[in-house]
């Protein structure tokens, strides 16, 4: 192409591009508008993640509740260490911890309940309604007060001035909690509520066992010298390594890692549509260059260089991708405006929008380099149209460039363009599987539009008119087979793998777990009331199916002598088990349901010594061998333990599991309490609507009521995935029809032919009936059984489900898209169904 | 006087060596500068194709073609669109303009091309001189063929091109256009010392010529 040197020729190329943009605009509407649909959802993606992502940044101290948090976990800290953080700044203390809630003649609640000081919160406001609400609850009245959330009001069927019971204690609601600063994830999708630390100490609450968490934050009097203020309560700590500190900037970062990895499905699913764009482009800008083919051949005879040419085409589609890419980016840039409606009050997040010229030229980037992918062999095609046709008045039309220097600057711009999207993200291995799939299903599709054509080629012989068209229709160099094929096949592989993983994950939350889980879970049992409440239990339900193990907590210090953060990071999929304080159980026995895959299970009685046993899974992903020496923090004292065996845990059923079991001989000296699961024939809510009167410590989760709720939080999930999966398709059919609007012309002429012969209309739709039976019937084949691969995949290995098949799923999917593409296919084809004869006679 | 297009032994052949298709057969000739030819001969025998060499839009199999006395046979396409811009206008039998393009524009495309930029009164000046001041800022479309004809000798004629190879230009025009296209033709090439060679089937127009080159067969007669 030309080198821009000569500002003279820019010039010309300027007029040149600009007078013909504007002269043959519907020719590239298409290129426009599929080009535009996928940099407005890159553009949206990006919008949203960058307010998302800085109003996290920008609020991380409102986040973490203070400059800085300290977390005992079950031990409150000592008041010496809460005296010298009182002399660097002012100090809130919080502990919470799950508890019921009850009222009488409604199943009691499970509830994460904060106990908060009156210096609550050091940053943000605690919002309610009534706007006093909060107040209330360190008032001196008789009768304390408790704030709830909306969850609570709607499941107790309580209003403002009402009373519930929390540990055999009546509070009065003062009123609802509708977010708090520090965002505590039981304020969004779950059960919350707040007490004074007043209430706490005077009723004596503090039955939460090993759940106990102790956060102090402090709001340092000075903002100078943080880094100097933090070392000093490092310092102030140092004396117990279960205490931990937290800073502002770690506070979003669960929530940060969220938006990453959606964001990044978001990235993908718009470059998979930029892709799909990119064939239209690449079909539309082939077909505008054949159309344009004398206009061509006459500047190259009037001695344009086909460089020139190329180089005015490519700067008219660089005019589309900057004129698209700036509206894209702008309504991207507003977006988070939009955005704030559709997010929960509860969250208290305010989106702003932000413009950046980086974030503007990385949609550019992506656009140009995906808009350079498909425009190259377009482009290159120029150089085969030659002047000296215009002297035989024949045009051959030519098709896509791909010459060896071609192949390799293609490669290379895909390349660019995947290592571009990789360096993006935290999961690169995902990205770079992603890339792979696609560019590979990409080749399936075009060899499966091939195979076809060569296999109909060989069965050419009908008997029937309209089979004898649809034959001709799908054999011809302008088929609609390779470009249908690949356009539909993707978007159509694409939904029917997201919605196959969706019904498989749907289906075992909705059908298999509550065959298999138990009806509730008890937390935090204390040892003393276990035989009394079992005892209870069975008093009520002699059938009832009881069982509970011993837990303590216990923290990961090293890994054969290496510290624990140093072994794992952050991204590792087992993290959870080594990250904070981690229940642990211990057995004599293994459980028949946790069989040894590795490793002997250990020799009863032997107290001095420390034997463990892992979760398989996690011991492989944390890169644990039989044998090796793990230092555990088991109530403040450090014991080294050897790694025995590992287990094949099943979370699935939601029984009682735990990755870390140890020898019982060994436990016997720690204290300890229980958790247990029960399933009974009775309703769960009677069930524990009589227990918690009963025993007004015990905490109980009903199983049902979390699956309902993690079933609620998918289907939207499910939904939203879905419906952006759909832009693919959505931008497949542009493509398709666009590519059928460019055969207008050659088919509205085969068809006046067939009409002057004396075929009729039935047969031509027949026929075009049949070419679309064909074609969608070969890539719904090939768009199934990839999806049913890839989905089986995901299923059985990532989320490791037992994987089915819905045939009435796929059967919808497959039909409602067959119906919509081809009535579109109809619509666009529309004026070829009558052709007018007397154009073909004088030859116009 | 000095040849503006000079043919020595040039062949012509289409297709691989087993159905070779032998067009022009070693043929030489040279036309000198503001001389009027005119090609004849009948169809299929190779007339269009001494153009076509001539203009650069073919390559020569063998042989050697000099324009203005630069060779250019195995120039690359980017030079040979110079040597056409330099000194070669072209007017075709199905006159080619560019059906987006309005008169005028249709004719500044062959000084846009030679990076001559605001000239557009020349180029309406020119269309003045061929009776198509009223027509200037129309289409193709909305032209008639004799009309389409002229603007198409303008797009040639804008750069004063030394050579000017024209292909039946009055193939597709009525006797009365044609008669005006050719005295438009002639009238210019005498006034600007250019040399003209036309293709033509139709002997009237080949006997005004200053000489007459007939093709049969791929030779020269």
């Amino acid at each position: 192409m030309v080198i821009l040197f000569d500002f003279q020729q820019f010039k010309l190329i300027n007029k040149y591009a600009l007078r013909d943009f504007s002269r043959s605009y519907k020719k590239l509407w298409v290129v426009i508008s599929t080009l535009f649909v996928s940099l407005l959802l890159l553009s949206l993606t990006f919008s949203i993640k960058e307010a998302l992502n800085s109003e996290i940044e920008n609020n991380s101290k409102e986040l973490l509740g203070g400059d800085i948090q300290v977390d005992s976990d079950i031990d409150p800290l000592p008041n010496q260490v809460i005296e010298q953080f009182n002399e660097l700044g002012m100090v809130s203390s919080t502990i919470e911890f799950a508890t019921m809630l009850s009222k009488e003649g409604e199943s009691p609640v499970f509830t994460e309940l904060r106990a908060v000081d009156n210096k609550y919160p050091l940053y943000g406001e605690v919002e309610t309604t009534p706007q006093d609400a909060s107040e209330k609850i360190f008032s001196n009245n008789q009768k304390p007060n408790v704030l709830i959330n909306e969850s609570i009001q709607k499941l107790l069927n309580v209003s403002e001035g009402d009373d519930i019971v929390i540990m055999g204690q009546k509070f009065e609601v003062a009123g609802l909690v509708a977010s708090v600063p520090d965002l505590a994830e039981s304020a969004v999708f779950g059960e919350f509520a707040i007490i004074s630390m007043d209430s706490y100490e005077k009723f004596g609450l503090s039955s939460g066992g090993s759940f106990l968490d102790h956060k102090y934050r402090i709001k340092f009097n000075t903002l100078n010298e943080i880094k100097e203020q933090e070392d000093i309560i490092n310092s102030i700590i140092a004396y117990d390594d279960r205490i931990k500190t937290r800073l502002p900037g770690q506070s979003g970062q669960s929530l940060s890692r969220v938006i990453d990895n959606f964001s990044n499905f978001l990235n993908l699913v718009s470059v998979s549509a930029m892709v799909i764009a990119g064939i239209g482009i690449s079909n539309t800008l082939l077909s505008f260059i054949n159309q344009s083919n004398t206009s061509i051949a006459v500047k190259k005879s009037i001695g344009f260089p086909s460089s020139f040419i190329q180089t005015m085409y490519f700067y008219e589609i660089m005019l589309i991708l900057i004129l698209t890419s700036v509206i894209a980016y702008l309504i991207g840039v507003f977006s988070p405006l939009l955005a704030n409606e559709f997010l929960p009050e509860s969250l208290g997040i305010n989106l702003q929008p932000s413009f950046s010229a980086l974030g503007y030229l990385n949609i550019f980037f992506i656009g140009l380099l995906v808009v350079l992918i498909f425009s190259i062999p377009s482009l290159y095609s120029i150089s085969e149209i030659k002047a000296a046709s215009l002297f035989r008045n024949t045009f051959n039309p030519v098709s896509l460039n791909f010459s060896f220097k071609n192949i390799l600057l293609l490669t290379i711009l895909v390349l660019v363009l995947t290592i571009y999207f990789v360096s993006q993200t935290n999961q690169k291995l995902y990205t770079v599987f992603y890339f792979v799939s696609f560019f590979g299903t990409m080749l399936i599709f075009y060899g499966v539009s091939r195979l076809l054509i060569a296999l109909i080629k060989r069965i050419y012989k009908f008997s029937n008119n309209s089979y004898r068209i649809a034959y001709r229709n799908i054999v011809a160099k302008k088929s609609l087979a390779p470009i249908m094929t690949i356009s539909l096949g993707i978007g159509l592989t694409l939904l029917l793998t997201l919605s196959f993983v969706a019904n498989n994950l749907k289906k075992e939350i909705s059908d298999s777990i509550p065959s298999l889980a138990p009806d509730l879970f008890f937390v935090s049992i204390d040892r003393d009331i276990k035989g009394d409440l079992e005892s209870y239990i069975k008093e009520v339900d002699p059938n009832a199916e009881i069982e509970f193990s011993p837990m303590a907590s216990a923290s990961f210090i090293s890994l054969n002598g290496t510290p624990i953060e140093e072994v794992v990071s952050q991204n590792n999929r087992s993290a959870w088990v080594v990250r904070g304080d981690r229940r642990i159980s211990w057995s004599e026995k293994p459980k028949l349901d946790n069989p040894i895959v590795e490793g002997k299970w250990w020799e009863p009685g032997i107290e001095d010594e420390l034997f463990i046993s892992m979760d398989s899974r996690a011991a492989y992903d944390l890169g644990m061998k039989i044998n090796d020496k793990i230092i555990l923090n088991i109530l403040g004292r450090d014991v080294t333990g050897t790694i025995t065996n590992f287990r094949e845990v099943d979370y699935r059923d939601i029984s009682i599991n735990f990755a870390i079991i140890i020898n019982k001989a060994f436990a016997n000296k720690l204290p300890y309490e229980y958790v247990g699961t029960l399933k009974s024939g009775l309703p769960s809510s009677e069930i524990l609507a009589m227990v918690v009167d009963k025993f007004p410590n015990v905490s109980a989760i009903k199983i049902d009521r979390i699956l309902k709720q993690v079933s609620e939080v998918l289907n939207k999930v499910f939904i939203a995935v879905t419906a952006i999966s759909l832009i693919v398709i959505v931008v497949g059919l542009i493509v398709i029809v666009s590519a059928v609007l460019v055969q207008t012309t050659f088919r509205r002429y085969n068809n006046l032919i067939y009409k002057i012969l004396g075929v009729d209309f039935p047969t031509i739709l027949k026929a075009m009936t049949m070419e679309f039976a064909v074609i969608y019937g070969t890539l719904i084949f090939f768009a199934l059984s990839v999806a049913t691969v890839s989905s089986y995949l995901v299923v059985e290995n990532a989320l490791q489900l037992t994987w089915f098949f819905d045939f009435g799923l796929a059967l919808w999917i497959l039909v409602s898209t067959a119906a919509v593409s081809f009535i579109l296919i109809l619509l666009a084809n529309r004026s070829i169904f009558s052709p007018k004869v007397y154009p073909l006679i004088r030859n116009e | 006087m000095n040849a503006s297009i000079q043919f020595n032994n040039v062949s012509l052949s289409y297709g691989e060596i087993a159905d070779e298709v032998e067009v022009l057969k070693s043929i030489s000739f040279a036309i000198d500068s503001s001389e009027v030819v005119s090609i004849v001969g009948p169809s299929g025998s190779g007339k269009t194709s001494i153009i076509m060499l001539a203009s650069g839009l073919e390559n020569a199999t063998k042989g050697s073609i000099k324009v203005n006395g630069e060779e250019i046979v195995g120039l690359k396409e980017k030079e040979l669109s110079e040597v056409r811009r330099k000194n070669i206008g072209i007017v075709f039998q199905s006159f080619y303009l560019i059906p987006n393009l309005t008169a005028v524009e249709n004719v500044l495309l062959s000084l846009e091309a030679n990076q001559q930029y605001g000239l557009e009164k020349d180029a309406e000046e020119l269309l003045g001189e061929f009776g198509l001041s009223h027509r200037m800022h129309h289409l193709p479309s909305e032209l008639s063929g004799g009309e389409q004809q002229r603007v198409a000798i303008a797009r040639a004629l804008i750069n004063k091109p030394k050579i000017i190879l024209a292909d039946e230009p009055t193939g597709n025009l009525d006797s009365v256009n044609s008669e005006s296209m050719i005295d438009l033709l002639f009238e210019y090439t005498k006034k600007s010392y250019t040399s003209l060679v036309m293709v033509t089937h139709d002997n009237s127009i080949a006997k005004r010529c200053d000489r007459i080159i007939e093709i049969r067969d791929g030779h020269i007669v």
